[in-house]
Order: structure tokens, then C-alpha cells, then sequence
């Protein structure tokens, strides 16, 4: 009789011990396929994060470094010629680039366009784009997140993080609220960012 | 008392095996992980458009027949049409790499639905959305040999939603023409390819 408890609790035992090991095994693997699709599609900066640095041509040919505008608040705007959206945001720029330059606000556009520089800085031309227009390569769309949809917007405070950063188009008042937001983070680290900016 | 025999141990082995099977991911559930991480994640690959297959068609020497190409865009999406209201807009348009024995005569796109969107309400722009059928006649010349022709081509299409424009993209699209006598109609059992066009087009 004995035997035969000691052996019923070796069998339960055994059959927990495969439950337990199917269920670790089953957590693993689920988990594994999520990573590997995570891992697929490129990561931008997410809030707090430091924007990646890049250096972009520019329409008229010079180079523009991200890290160089340390001390001010930036917005980089990745549009292109073909998006409509970015045709209703593209004055709200303009607009947002003449009432906050004086305080700190740079604006970036970053064109993510194969229409060619010539068709871009005529639609630049046209909508009369008052921030440097940069001509975008995958390389740097990649370094924040692919940017699958346009308009894409990602606003850094004076010392290069991300506050914020909106996917599609957005109200004016949305962009204006990160923009505030990113002048006035770097109100308390202003002074020793600005001192050290080039 | 009787000793255990083997044979119900390795029944209690299997049905133990058994049941801890049963806790592994199916296949379903594995794709639902794979569906909720591309929920969640964008995803540069993907695609607005899908192309419904098209049945081989027939035509005969020095004759054309008629084709119809079917495309679905994504509910919640639309893309351009051949004729947008806008230059810098990306007009949808088909191409294909033809083998020499057959001819692709003028494609007849669809006009355009002029729609106005949340992101511009006052104006109207010309796009496509839903099913999208496109017609073209293939045509085989006088000289044209007789066989079965893949013809490799891409729908050239640029996708957009209530507030945001995505890359343009190509989807590849191929179909079979079979050149022989009784042809000009258009739907048939699907024949083995015996020849290519030159270029094959990938994503």
C-alpha cells in the first residue's frame, strides 16, 4: 500500500514537473517571436531619450549638424513633396519658425523625397520655407524609427532630448504645446547649454 | 501488493508528455503575438494595396483580348489616382516588362474619386480607395509564337490616411498569357509558363 502512495506521488510529481516545464517553454518562445519582430523594425528616440546626432546637406549645398544647434529648441519635421498633410502643416512652420525663432526655436526640415533637390527646393521656394531645408537619407530616417508616415515630427529641448514627437498631422496647437514645452525645459539648463554651444 | 506494471507508467509518462505539449504556443496563437507586436510597431514593409490574381488569357495571333486587373486598397487608406489634382502627387500607375510576343495595349485607369479629407476639408483631391479596376488590352502580334507568356509587371502606388502620407511603394503583379489558335477569351485552365518576361519585379 505503501509503495503504491509513494509511487502515485512520484507520477504527480512527474506530471507537474512537464506541466511546469511546458508552460516556461511556452512563455519562451512567444516571447522570442515578439523580440525578433521588435528587433525587424528600426526604434526611434523616445521621450528623454538624446535625438540621434546626423549631418545633413542642405539646399544650398552646406552641411548641417544636428549637435551644433545644442542650446536651442528644435524641431525636426521630415516631410516630402507628395504628402499632403505636410502641405497643411508646412505654414503652421512658418508661422511657428517667425514667432518663436527669437527665443530659441530652430525648425528642420528634413525632405524624405526622391523627387530631387531641384523639385524640392522649388516646393520649398513655394511654401515659403523660413528654416533650413535638409535633404534626408534613409540612413537618418532610420536613426529615428524609419519614419513610415509623414509628416513626422520630433521636437528636442535646448539640450538635444526629445520632449515630444507626433506621427501624421497634428494640430497647430499640439506642436505649439511641445514647442513651449521644449523652450521651457531648457529654461533650468539654458544657461549652461547656451555657454557651451557653439 | 502488486507491483506497478511499465506499461502504466509510460501511460502516465505519455499523457504527462501530452499535456505539457498542450501548454506550447499553436501556430494561431504564435501569429496572434506576431499580429499584436505589428500592432504595435510600425511596420516599413507593409503594404496598402493587395492585386486579386488574374486567369491566364488567351488570345490568338494578330488578335488582342481583353484584361482586367483588380486591386483592393486597405479600408481606412486611400492612394492616388491616375490623374491627381496636384503635380508633386504621386499619380498611380502600372507598368510591365513584356516578353517581345506580346503587346500591352493602352491601360485604361478609372477616374479618380474627388474626395476631400479631415486634413483639408476645402479641397478635393483625386484618389482611389476600395476596389481599383484597371483594364487593358493585351495584344499578340501577327509574328507572335505560340506558348504560355508570364508577363512581370508592378502597380506603382502612393498610399495615404486621414493625416498622414506613406512612401510610395511597388507591388509586383504577374499574370500568364497563353498565344495559340481559338484565343481572344480571356479565361482558361492556367498553363504552365513556357516563357518570361525579362525582368522579374520583387517589393
Amino acid at each position: 500500500m505503501k509503495r503504491n502512495v509513494i509511487f502515485l506521488v512520484l507520477i504527480v510529481l512527474v506530471v507537474t514537473a512537464l506541466l511546469m516545464a511546458g508552460k516556461f517553454m511556452s512563455k519562451g518562445s512567444s516571447n522570442s517571436t515578439v523580440s525578433a519582430i521588435f528587433q525587424a523594425a528600426p526604434e526611434g528616440p523616445k521621450k528623454g531619450d538624446l535625438a540621434p546626432d546626423f549631418t545633413l546637406k542642405t539646399l544650398d549645398g552646406k552641411e548641417m549638424k544636428l549637435s551644433s544647434l545644442h542650446g536651442k529648441a528644435v524641431m525636426i519635421n521630415f516631410w516630402a513633396t507628395w504628402c499632403e498633410p505636410c502641405k497643411i502643416e508646412t505654414p503652421w512652420l512658418v508661422e511657428l519658425q517667425k514667432k518663436y525663432g527669437d527665443k530659441g526655436l530652430q525648425i528642420l526640415g528634413v525632405a524624405v523625397d526622391d523627387a530631387g533637390e531641384k523639385a524640392i527646393a522649388e516646393f520649398a521656394h513655394k511654401m515659403q520655407m523660413n528654416y533650413p531645408v535638409l535633404l534626408g537619407t534613409e540612413k537618418v530616417a532610420d536613426l529615428y524609427g524609419g519614419v513610415d508616415g509623414l509628416p513626422t515630427n520630433f521636437i528636442l529641448d535646448r539640450s538635444g532630448k526629445v520632449v515630444g514627437s507626433e506621427k501624421g498631422l497634428v494640430s497647430e496647437s499640439v506642436l505649439v504645446e511641445h514647442i513651449e514645452k521644449a523652450l521651457g525645459t531648457a529654461g533650468g539648463n539654458s544657461k549652461t547649454t547656451t555657454a557651451s554651444a557653439k | 501488493m502488486k507491483k506497478p506494471n511499465l506499461a502504466c507508467i509510460l501511460l502516465v509518462l505519455f499523457a504527462g508528455l501530452i499535456l505539457a505539449a498542450a501548454q506550447q504556443p499553436s501556430a494561431s496563437q504564435q501569429a496572434d503575438a506576431v499580429r499584436q507586436a505589428a500592432a504595435v510597431q510600425p511596420d516599413a514593409s507593409r503594404t496598402f494595396v493587395s492585386f486579386e490574381p488574374v486567369s491566364t488569357i488567351h488570345v490568338a495571333p494578330g488578335k488582342f483580348a481583353p484584361a482586367v486587373f483588380r486591386f483592393h486598397v486597405k479600408p481606412g487608406y486611400h492612394i492616388n489616382s491616375n490623374k491627381p489634382t496636384e503635380p508633386e502627387l504621386i499619380p498611380t500607375v502600372m507598368h510591365f516588362s513584356l516578353p517581345g510576343d506580346v503587346v500591352i495595349g493602352r491601360m485604361v485607369y478609372p477616374p479618380g474619386q474627388l474626395t476631400s479629407f479631415p486634413f483639408n476639408p476645402t479641397e478635393k483631391l483625386s484618389v482611389y480607395s476600395g476596389e481599383v479596376l484597371i483594364k487593358a488590352r493585351v495584344v499578340a502580334p501577327e509574328s507572335a509564337a505560340t506558348g504560355t507568356y508570364t508577363i512581370h509587371g508592378e502597380l506603382k502606388y502612393q498610399a495615404c490616411d486621414n493625416n498622414a502620407c506613406y512612401p510610395p511603394k511597388k507591388l509586383p503583379v504577374t499574370f500568364n498569357v497563353a498565344v495559340g489558335s481559338g484565343g481572344g477569351k480571356k479565361s482558361g485552365p492556367k498553363a504552365r509558363p513556357t516563357k518570361t518576361s525579362p525582368h522579374i519585379h520583387s517589393n
